[in-house]
């Protein structure tokens, strides 16, 4: 344990140079939360059609779905050109790839889907194809699962920040898809008018109730047991308990985002009321960032040399 | 050839000369360095002991920068060390992030990452670094791990019990050995950060257009 070496040693840096503190920033947290959304609708449009493909109000989700799927795609690609400090020199990773990195796998991916989601909105506006389109819903629905997961690779690659380990990371990412994609649909549909048939709406209340407790388990696994194995997850846990400089965030964000969505999708399924749905839908959305922020800023607190 | 270093951190007297040397050698921009000499005040008064450990990239024989780069900016080349190919760099930070020891910077003048070379342009003139060149008691030997002959593979061969890397549990097999290091030289937990004690924590570089937060 930390405290307990550095009591024991008495050990004290006296000299030492200003540590480079965040590296990845807030750009960081816009680019996981918007392809959550980006990917999770597609996933709910796919289970959907295949699911409730009788519901009138799930066909003319097509086209808003695509267009969804676009805005946030394009706000994560933004986002991470943003992030980079030469942003100019984007087109080395298509023309000098690395294999072994997640940032080319996932740059490369990334781009194919947004051209796959393009092609949805063209087969849905423009030639008015619904085949053409499901079946590129399919190739779709596939290429977003790696395109999710891959920046959960690109977490556990960093060696030492061992709160980002690979198969919690890659569970996290799907579920946050899930979240994200079945509140915004729950979202789009309020907007609009409440068109879908109530056995879809419960269905994504299910999907968002579940994805909510399931992410919240996990958190509350790493909160407390996490320091059990790592001594650097022991520190970087730190931040987010006690008077952590980050504990109120955390825990912002788990309530908007699991605690809040699981308690009113449950009101509101017992209470048959989608008004209760809407505000777990937008809490969830809004608590997703957050989530994600906290996760990604803490890790980079902790001192590597 | 397997170029590798090891800091006998019983000679080092915490001069900082390899520290300004890199400096000067490299043009590492103010507010950045590739070679650092961190001091760590062990014990409670009167029994008291001040540390002193250079920390510079490992050159890891299984570099989790390198493999993260997603356009091989960084790079191995025939020599074993890990170079860096600034032109190329898009200064993702990834490696930033993957490295364990935290001895990858964005240079702020640049805006590309940048580290330790082991001085890769000097070795092609078949000159030594410019640490080594720098430090008044030789406690920086470089030279070649493959070679039995060579110095450091000597020096490793005499102190051995006593020959330790820096976070030899991440896998990374560095190619940079300290001598008489303790957890206190080398792990960076063992140790408590007070404030005040930190040279340029408050120059602010250019950063991406995010910001820090």
């Amino acid at each position: 344990m930390v405290h307990e070496a550095v009591a024991a040693t008495h050990a004290v840096v006296t000299l030492d140079v200003g540590l480079p503190g965040i590296v990845w920033p807030w750009f960081v947290t816009m680019n996981m939360w918007a392809k959550s959304i980006g990917t999770g609708v597609i996933f709910m449009l796919f289970y959907l059609q295949k699911r409730h493909g009788d519901d009138p109000a799930v066909a003319t989700l097509r086209f808003p779905v695509a267009a969804l799927s676009i805005v946030f795609i394009t706000i994560f690609l933004l986002f991470t050109l943003a992030d980079l400090h030469q942003p100019f020199r984007m087109w080395h990773i298509f023309f000098y790839p690395h294999w072994t990195s997640p940032i080319t796998i996932g740059a490369i991916m990334a781009s194919v889907f947004m051209g796959l989601i393009s092609g949805l909105a063209f087969f849905s506006l423009i030639k008015k194809d619904d085949a053409a389109y499901d079946k590129l819903l399919l190739w779709t629905m596939i290429l977003a699962i790696p395109v999710t997961l891959y920046t959960a690779a690109l977490l556990s690659m960093c060696t030492a920040r061992e709160l980002w380990q690979m198969p919690t990371e890659t569970v996290q990412m799907m579920l946050a898809a899930l979240l994200a994609g079945s509140a915004t649909i729950i979202l789009y549909d309020a907007v609009t008018g409440s068109k879908m048939k109530e056995e879809s709406i419960r269905s994504m209340a299910i999907i968002l109730g579940l994805a909510a407790a399931t992410s919240f388990i996990i958190y509350m696994s790493e909160f407390i047991f996490g320091p059990m194995k790592a001594e650097e997850v022991t520190v970087i846990l730190e931040a987010v308990k006690g008077h952590g400089e980050y504990a109120t965030m955390f825990w912002v964000g788990q309530v908007f985002a699991y605690i809040v969505p699981m308690a009113l999708v449950l009101l509101s399924i017992v209470n048959r009321s989608n008004g209760l749905l809407k505000l777990a839908a937008l809490s969830a959305v809004v608590g997703l960032w957050v989530v994600k922020h906290v996760w990604l800023i803490i890790p980079q607190l902790l001192p590597m040399s | 050839m397997k170029l590798g270093f090891l800091v006998d951190l019983h000679l080092c007297m915490g001069c900082k000369g390899c520290e300004i040397a890199c400096k000067v050698e490299n043009e590492v921009p103010l507010s950045t360095w590739r070679l650092r000499v961190k001091y760590v005040d062990v014990g409670t008064f009167p029994e008291t002991k001040r540390t002193f450990t250079p920390l510079r990239c490992n050159h890891c024989e299984n570099a989790p920068c390198e493999r993260i780069c997603p356009v091989s900016a960084l790079h191995y080349i025939e020599n074993g060390i890990v170079n860096i190919d600034k032109e190329r760099c898009i200064g993702c930070a990834g490696c930033v992030m993957a490295c364990p020891y935290g001895a990858i910077y964005i240079d702020p003048e640049t805006q590309t990452a940048d580290k330790c070379t082991y001085c890769a342009h000097r070795i092609a003139s078949s000159m030594m670094p410019a640490c080594v060149v720098a430090c008044p008691v030789e406690a920086n030997i470089f030279g070649d791990l493959e070679d039995p002959t060579s110095n450091i593979s000597k020096y490793i061969q005499v102190h051995q019990g006593d020959v330790q890397v820096r976070k030899p549990e991440k896998g990374t097999n560095p190619h940079h050995y300290y001598v008489g290091g303790g957890n206190v030289h080398l792990n960076p937990l063992a140790s408590f950060r007070a404030e005040g004690y930190s040279l340029f924590d408050k120059l602010t570089t250019k950063m991406p257009v995010g910001g820090h937060h």
